[in-house]
């Protein structure tokens, strides 16, 4: 098809005032390349988000299955009390992608509190990066943040990055972490293969699954498209 | 239904079965029995078609075909069903959900009509009751942190579920109290049909005091080494598997 790269940069502002809620949902599905990893389209965006009003709330929810290499941080800054920031992520990479996404929750109000959610799924000789920060400034009393990072590995020359930072100076705040690398094992193919399902149809299921948390975020008409893109994204990628 | 001749297989350079014959007509529940180590999960496994495991030698006739040629999705949709030891966890996948593509990709392959949501929730909902299970499992992802023994009842409802000609049980009683055995046993016994084949892999006798079989194998170091009828079960309870060793190395004296 096209061997040289295409630029897509856009910018997303949003700014949410008191009692608002904003829910921006993203499925992404440029041109990734060819197999040898030729040509594709480069995803570099900028999204940010500010909760300016009290009780605001702002939710980033997005499925990155395309571009060749996609960087991109849908980020919120928690100004006004008890303001809620969201990120709900699902990055697949397959051949010779590259996403690096995630996400900057930057907490200044008072019991402001923000959920991370990233699912990364590398296939082929995809690379995928989670690159975040949590950052609970001085006045934040009282504000939280869970964070959960998986990574999900089909194959042998694919690879998963995790760079989660926390800047924490307010000692009332709560962060918590948590991160998993799962690879899809010999074990789950061959159960869903002694039960007559395919081995593509047992990747797509358990892919779907190891996303379920995300794409339940997504509005409904979308949740069945992205379902249906990851299947795309990954044919092939398990004998 | 199924006939073994002489099958040898390996794991990577360890030799694991060593000349296994076996026929099994349908109707028939055969119990292998045996100490650790002596084959019997790998047997179950073989037959199923896991790939880790490379068979050298002999054949496997199932309904008149060559069951080694077939990938193991066809097996499984031609009627062999495998009830894992150890089932495998799938997050966010449901039961009920994993049974549907499975049951479903069964029937494709027989030309019937695949089956609808309603359907399908009216026949698992029908099989729950086997082996008295309710509707908060089968609901929840497959296996993720189900006790021993709803694993082990999980394993049985997906068997009753996809209804296979052959059904092969790889030690369901092990890891089981009392009561998940009797549930699981007399789910297992209400699906012996004159259709079925049913090959009980086991340690132990007490499940065959529910599933009571017809015929009793005992291997060792790869063999079926003595054959009999249910007597022979307790024989071994009685005994140990002791006495069989000293006679396999009675008949076969090895070389020192």
């Amino acid at each position: 098809m096209r061997s040289s790269n295409q630029l897509h940069a856009a910018v997303v502002e949003l700014i949410a005032h008191d009692d608002a809620r904003i829910k921006y949902s993203t499925v992404q599905n440029w041109y990734p390349g060819d197999k040898e990893g030729t040509g594709g389209i480069y995803n570099f965006v900028t999204k940010r988000g500010k909760c300016l009003g009290k009780n605001s709330r702002i939710s980033w929810t997005q499925v990155e299955t395309g571009s060749a290499i996609t960087w991109k941080y849908p980020s919120c800054i928690l100004q006004g009390e008890n303001s809620v920031g969201e990120f709900y992520s699902v990055a697949v990479t397959n051949n010779y992608q590259q996403a690096d996404t995630g996400t900057k929750m930057i907490h200044m109000g008072k019991n402001t509190k923000s959920t991370i959610i990233s699912k990364g799924i590398s296939a082929g000789h995809g690379q995928n990066t989670y690159r975040g920060l949590v950052k609970i400034l001085k006045g934040a009393t009282g504000a939280r943040n869970y964070s959960q990072c998986d990574s999900l590995l089909l194959g042998e020359k694919c690879g998963a990055h995790t760079f989660p930072y926390l800047e924490v100076n307010n000692s009332s705040s709560q962060v918590e972490h948590e991160a998993s690398t799962p690879k899809i094992g010999e074990d789950q193919l061959f159960y869903c293969k002694q039960r007559g399902i395919s081995a593509e149809d047992a990747v797509n299921m358990i892919v779907n699954g190891f996303c379920k948390t995300v794409l339940r975020e997504l509005p409904m008409e979308f949740a069945v498209e992205a379902q249906k893109l990851l299947g795309v994204s990954l044919e092939g990628s398990v004998g | 239904m199924l006939e073994v001749r002489n099958l040898h297989a390996k794991v990577g350079n360890t030799e694991i079965l060593r000349g296994i014959d076996l026929t099994v007509n349908a109707g028939e529940v055969h119990a292998v029995m045996g100490p650790n180590g002596s084959g019997k999960s790998t047997l179950a496994h073989v037959l199923a078609g896991r790939e880790s495991y490379e068979v050298t030698a002999g054949e496997v006739i199932y309904e008149g075909k060559d069951l080694l040629k077939m990938p193991p999705e066809e097996r499984a949709r031609e009627g062999v069903f495998l009830a894992f030891q150890y089932p495998v966890e799938i997050p966010g996948v449901s039961t009920t959900y994993f049974l549907k593509a499975g049951v479903n990709a069964i029937r494709k392959h027989r030309g019937l009509e695949e089956f609808d949501a309603i359907d399908f929730l009216a026949l698992i909902k029908e099989k729950m009751k086997l082996v008295e299970m309710d509707q908060s499992l089968v609901n929840r992802p497959l296996n993720e942190g189900f006790s021993g023994g709803e694993k082990k009842r999980n394993e049985i409802l997906q068997m009753a579920v996809l209804d296979p000609k052959l059904a092969i049980l790889d030690e369901t009683d092990s890891g089981l109290d009392i009561d998940a055995l009797r549930i699981v046993a007399n789910g297992v016994d209400a699906l012996r049909s004159k259709d079925r084949a049913i090959l009980l892999i086991t340690h132990y006798q007490r499940l065959l005091n529910y599933i009571v079989p017809d015929y009793v194998h005992v291997m060792f170091d790869g063999r079926i080494v003595k054959s009999g009828g249910k007597a022979l079960a307790l024989e071994l309870e009685d005994k140990g598997y002791d006495w069989i060793k000293a006679e396999v190395e009675l008949a076969q004296p090895t070389i020192a």
